[in-house]
């Protein structure tokens, strides 16, 4: 097992060596294979490198100078977002980090509990359970959205942070990928042997599965907190007063206003720009820990 | 599991077993309980309520002004016959096959072709690729699809201004033939990186003896991506299938964003949209609601057989 | 109810209804001060998208601290319609203030959102319903007896063209439908690069206003049912006219607010806007550089004998049905769209053109930045909004428009007049029939 066990999103995978020590530079560059990954690169990064561009320009230039010649005006237009009534973008900037830290990390301790208990234990409705949780993965969130709101208005929590933060808490995909992780990098002697030292099955979850199964829950919290941070409907249908919006919603509206004053097309751009800039610093800092395996029990099969 | 069953080592005491195996009974209930109260509160409980109120109508009764002009009754499977039998519903199923059709493969192809790339030992600058195919799946779709309308649109496309310098006269994407591509497009690019690093993971779990073997014999890189790589991380591509196959089905902030910009995206374009139309512009839930049953049945109809097939061969070998 | 009773006896006369009435319910002025003192200081939220409502609340606040208002910034119109219905229906969740657009206010009443401030706004001001323009009275009344909003502001329609080029192009400004079009050939002739203008599909409100100004009214109050008259004969002459100038192709087809109309505002492609009095606040945002060359003059006529205008926007402000304090939120809006401070401070702040007649002489005294080239452009603007046609909406714009966006948007790309036509029809079929599914008394 110790050789196929693929574990799936560990550090360790990462970090794996080939066995056979790979000599930089000792294969010849194919020039084919980096020309498609550098297309592909391109091709990705464009219209980022668009709001970079556009966010330097002032608000008549956007649509009166080439596209990809870049201004002097990005100063003056991250002091105009910062002025935007009273700084309004930096608390929705907060809000996010709040919505998707919080969300995020309590969904992966619940996704963690779930998945460990559907991956090492035998149970009645083991698999009813596991196939209604993964069921949710099809019900599109445009769809749940009204419900969720004429449910939560019941109990007034509608408009709060909690409106936006509870339901999110909730993720199918984490408890699969929980449910993955748990299966391939805690090995069942090791419970065993938890049980046999006296162990309770909460203390064995704790001190022996989760240091284990940790790698690949990064990997869960992070795909939640990208969720999250990215998610529009929700919030937007749950939150009437703008200090609770998070980023998309605050921008969109920003766009939709738009439409009417141009001039906040700069602050949108702006906006956007700084937006992605926490998580591009997520993406580079954890780089390591994006990889999902989406059927690692395949490749031990 | 077999485990389960096994006689208790012999330096446990029998009571410590006793509580032990009491506690195994009921440790998954315990480990599974805040998933499960969290999924009926705020999955199964709106989407019963959903159900509930695909059944019901609003009736108007007069002017319809003031309070208590309107009421809630049944209507049996009035919302789905009309659902059903709407053009604009049928056509935006057509249209949303048709864009799947486009974009899974797409996305797919061009995700394996990036990750085998990644994998290959001869290509360069593979950090600085990945990161950057990587990157699009941070930007949220309403600031993606805003960024490529901006690209798309003749008079301030940095695209069509090198058209124009070079004298082609390229249609407008917004014309209703290339409309579907523009959209496609953002998909594509939103979802590639994603995929890429889905089916990146699963070729590094391979152990390189598998192919260092085949390399020995001279086999090309090529005829060991086609012949050892591309057949291990079928199972990892079977699953992007199926999740991108839902997301297809789910299109709505794309073409949403982009209607606005041209005349061709019509407020039922793809079924969500009609849902978001009939729901919010039209405040008619109920039509919404029938119409969200009809994408979710049809959703889990197409993707169980793939999900069904999948799982029994990801958990084949879990006790 | 009142509303009931009022509403029947008003319906015959919806359009022109007898405004002096309507608010003639003289009871005591005093309740609205004593349930003030009653409640201590009360906090109000109110939803609007106004680009800086937050400043002009500021002055309520500062000088009313038994009253404060808090404003929640909404995207716009629709989506904030959108927000307030859903809570409606849920039960909570609504604010006690709502900013709404005319043609939105059938429907919010239709759905029970609106309070009925006839009482409370009688108390700030017996008289308020004079000082603004019928038309605009009768929209937020329907003809009833009741009040369910206080006009803000209004958006009469005017011709903005880009004064230099016309005259480097030797034109001179149309004063009728058919001079438009000639001149519309002209500029094509002149530089296939440049349109007169362009037939935005995606703004049902500006087609709305045009067919307003040709003498449609799309909804009607008959007895006790709505009737639908879209597909009559003004609208199909403004379809017919549009379609026509399109598919000649000397006007363009594409949607008004994007990117690119901006730079063709920005670059002269795009020489001469349709639009409404709040228009050179949407200029000065898209084409700065362009300061002083453009000029307002009134829309073409039909009918050069009988000028009129249509209005594009405008909207009013309303308290909801959810608000525990509906006496203190009716006296906010009275003094945010009555008071000469607050018009004031409007007109600096937001931009807007204010429907109450009495305040706007003192707010409107200097022309807009914009346009300093043109002194009396309020003066004009005064004259214009005199001539606006009334229009009654229905309790389904909301479906009328989305039918506008689908029917237009396919005619427009196809350039072609025929489907001009047909999609007046299509708009006319798709919304009656919601009418009669929905089960409202309609006829035909």
């Amino acid at each position: 097992m110790s050789i196929l066990a693929p574990a799936p999103p560990s550090a360790a995978t990462a970090s794996a060596p080939r066995t056979l020590p790979r000599r930089r530079g000792g294969e010849p560059a194919s020039v084919l294979a980096t020309l498609v990954l550098l297309l592909g690169a391109a091709y990705c990064l464009l219209p980022v490198l668009w709001v970079v561009v556009a966010s330097t320009k002032s608000g008549g230039e956007l649509f009166s100078t080439f596209t990809f010649a870049p201004s002097t005006h990005l100063l003056e237009n991250v002091s105009d977002l910062n002025a935007y009534r009273d700084g309004l973008f930096w608390r929705w900037m907060a809000n996010t980090a709040l919505y998707a830290g919080v969300g995020a990390l309590l969904s992966t301790v619940v996704s963690a509990m779930a998945g460990f208990g559907l991956a090492k234990y035998r149970f009645g409705g083991k698999k009813a359970i596991f196939n209604m949780l993964l069921a949710g993965v099809l019900v599109p969130g445009v769809v749940l959205a009204i419900p969720q709101y004429l449910l939560l208005a019941q109990i007034g929590m509608t408009n709060t942070y909690w409106a936006v933060l509870l339901p999110q808490i909730i993720s199918p995909y984490g408890i699969y990928l929980a449910r993955i992780y748990a299966a391939a990098s805690v090995p069942d002697e090791i419970v065993e042997a938890g049980r046999t030292d006296g162990a309770g099955e909460g203390r064995i979850f704790r001190t022996l599965a989760l240091p284990m199964m940790l790698p690949g829950l990064v990997t869960v919290f992070l795909f939640q907190f990208v969720a999250i941070w990215n998610n529009f409907m929700l919030p937007y249908i749950m939150l009437g007063d703008d200090k609770l919006y998070p980023l998309t919603v605050g921008l969109s509206g920003l766009l939709n206003q738009g439409a009417s004053q141009p001039a906040l097309y700069t602050l949108v751009i702006t906006g956007a720009l700084l937006s992605i800039i926490p998580l591009i610093a997520l993406f580079l800092t954890l780089q390591r820990y994006w990889q999902v395996d989406l059927a690692a029990g395949a490749v031990k099969a | 599991m077999t485990a389960t069953q096994d006689a208790p080592t012999t330096t446990a005491t029998s009571r410590r077993t006793t509580a032990g195996r009491d506690g195994r009974r009921t440790a998954p209930y315990f480990f599974l309980a805040p998933a499960i109260v969290l999924f009926v509160v705020f999955l199964a409980l709106p989407i019963a309520y959903a159900v509930y109120l695909s059944f019901r109508t609003e009736q108007v009764s007069g002017l319809g002004l003031g309070s208590g002009a309107r009421t809630q009754v049944w209507t049996g499977f009035t919302n789905y016959a009309q659902a059903l039998t709407d053009p604009e519903f049928l056509a935006s199923v057509g249209r949303v096959a048709l864009y799947g059709v486009i974009v899974v493969p797409t996305m797919l192809g061009l995700a394996l072709i990036f990750a085998l790339m990644l994998d290959s030992r001869r290509s360069r600058a593979r950090g600085f690729s990945r990161i950057s195919i990587f990157l699009p799946y941070a930007v949220p779709a309403v600031i993606s699809s805003l960024l490529w309308g901006f690209l798309y649109l003749p008079d301030v496309s940095p695209f069509y201004y090198v058209f124009d310098r070079l004298g082609w006269d390229v249609p407008s994407l917004f014309s209703s033939n290339l409309v579907i591509f523009a959209v496609a497009n953002i998909a594509v690019w939103g979802g590639v990186g994603f995929n890429m690093v889905v089916i990146y993971t699963s070729l590094k779990a391979i152990p390189t003896e598998l192919y260092e073997a085949a390399r020995l014999d001279g086999c090309s890189e090529t005829r060991i991506a086609w012949r050892i790589k591309i057949p291990i991380v079928t199972p990892s591509i079977i699953m992007t299938f199926v999740f991108s196959m839902i997301a297809t089905l789910q299109v709505f902030a794309e073409p949403t964003t982009l209607k606005p910009l041209s005349n061709t995206i019509s407020s039922t374009w793809t079924p969500l949209m009609k849902v978001y139309r009939d729901a919010f512009i039209r405040g008619d839930l109920y039509s919404a609601a029938a119409t969200s049953v009809i994408i979710a049945v049809a959703t889990f109809a197409l993707s169980f057989g793939f999900l069904h097939l999948v799982q029994s061969r990801a958990f084949g070998q879990e006790k | 109810m009142r509303l009931h009773t009022g509403f029947k006896l008003a319906s015959t006369i919806a359009v022109t209804a007898l405004l002096a009435t309507a608010c003639s319910g003289g009871e005591a002025s005093t309740t609205g001060e004593d349930d003030q003192s009653a409640a201590g200081p009360v906090d109000l939220t109110f939803w609007t998208w106004a680009p800086n409502m937050e400043n002009v609340v500021e002055i309520w606040n500062d000088e009313n601290p038994d009253i404060q208002v808090t404003v929640n910034k909404q995207d716009g119109g629709d989506p904030a319609v959108t927000k307030l219905l859903t809570a409606i229906q849920a039960g909570s969740g609504a604010p006690d203030i709502m900013q709404a657009e005319y043609q939105k206010i059938p429907t919010l009443v239709s759905s029970d959102a609106l309070a009925d401030i006839a009482d409370d706004v009688d108390d700030v001001d017996p008289s308020i319903a004079e000082g603004f323009p019928e038309g605009v009275w009768n929209a937020v009344t329907l003809g009833s007896d009741a009040v369910y909003a206080v006009p803000q502001d209004s958006g009469p329609m005017e011709f903005y063209y880009r004064a230099d080029v016309f005259e480097e192009l030797g034109l001179d400004v149309p004063t009728t439908w058919d001079e438009y079009a000639d001149v519309a050939r002209a500029v094509q002739e002149a530089d296939p690069e440049k349109y007169l203008g362009t037939f935005s599909a995606t703004d049902a409100g500006w087609f709305t206003g045009l067919a307003q100004q040709a003498g449609a009214s799309w909804w009607g109050i008959d007895g006790d049912a709505w009737s639908v008259s879209i597909d009559s004969e003004p609208t199909r002459r403004v379809a017919e006219y549009w379609g026509g100038l399109v598919e000649e192709g000397v006007i363009d087809n594409k949607p008004m607010y994007t990117p690119e109309w901006n730079a063709a505002l920005n670059d002269g492609s795009q020489i001469g806007w349709l639009s409404a009095v709040w228009a050179p606040g949407v200029l000065q945002g898209n084409a700065p550089d362009t300061a002083g060359l453009w000029e307002m003059a009134p829309m073409p006529q039909w009918d050069s004998a009988a000028p009129a205008t249509g209005n594009w926007g405008g909207s009013a402000v309303a308290v909801t049905t959810q608000s525990e304090h509906p006496a203190q939120a009716a006296e906010f809006i009275s003094w945010l769209n009555t008071s000469q401070e607050a018009v004031d401070a409007l007109v600096s702040e937001a931009g807007i053109y204010p429907a109450y007649t009495p305040a706007q002489a003192g707010a409107l005294s200097a022309p807009p930045e914009f346009f300093s080239n043109q002194p009396d452009f309020y003066e004009l603007a005064g004259e214009i909004a005199q001539t606006a046609g009334s229009f009654t909406y229905g309790p389904n714009v909301n479906v009328a428009y989305s039918a506008y966006n689908d029917e237009f948007g396919r005619a427009a790309e196809a350039r072609s007049q025929s489907e001009f036509l047909q999609a007046v029809e299509s708009m006319q079929s798709v919304t009656f029939d919601d009418l009669e599914s929905s089960g409202f008394n309609v006829t035909e």
